[in-house]
């Protein structure tokens, strides 16, 4: 008895199986905090926060951003890469 | 009529006439073709971010008209065929 709770609590200090996750929180779509309409394929400072050190799109499970503003962005980074505003590829 | 908007990257290393001229050029064409150019941006020389035809730099321009639906096709056009136009990219305006 005793040995099969010290068993679940270990498992809950791993933070395995246990359904309530720690320090996890459910993130917001920036996009919608600011009630963008359009997003700018101009604006890089903003785009460069969703692609990685080596200019990959970033997924959305890792931006948060909701499914509309996801589709945007990648819309938006893709012509920004036409006109050389941003890498297709970096080198890290 | 709808409102577009083109951006162009030009050489770097074109004289300043040179440019303007260009520019120039392209509103000319959007005139003829019966639309109107609200706004010609000049953003300036930025770094590419990769190398275009062993073009590190480029000149930034921003054209914003209302033209009829065909306007954009001959615009692209012509730039393709002009060498001092690096890249182009038009899209529409979402009001």
């Amino acid at each position: 008895m005793s040995e099969q709770r010290e068993q679940r609590e270990h498992r809950e200090q791993r933070g395995g199986f246990n359904k309530k996750r720690r320090g996890k929180r459910r993130k917001v779509c920036n996009f919608c905090v600011d009630k963008v309409k359009v997003v700018d394929y101009k604006d890089v400072n903003r785009l460069g926060r969703y692609v990685s050190e080596r200019g990959k799109i970033l997924p959305r499970r890792i931006t948060g951003n909701c499914a509309a503003h996801q589709r945007a962005v990648t819309v938006a980074i893709k012509n920004s890469r036409i006109v050389a505003l941003m890498p297709y590829t970096a080198e890290v | 009529m709808r409102a577009y908007e083109t951006m162009l990257v030009l050489k770097a290393d074109l004289e300043e006439e040179t440019r303007d001229a260009l520019i120039a050029k392209y509103e000319g064409i959007v005139a003829k073709e019966g639309g109107t150019v609200q706004q010609a941006t000049k953003y300036g020389k930025r770094r590419l971010a990769y190398e275009i035809n062993k073009n590190r730099e480029g000149f930034y321009v921003l054209l914003n008209f209302e033209a009829n639906s065909t306007t954009p096709a001959e615009l692209e056009r012509l730039m393709k065929i002009d060498d001092n136009v690096l890249r182009y990219l038009t899209v529409v305006k979402e009001q």
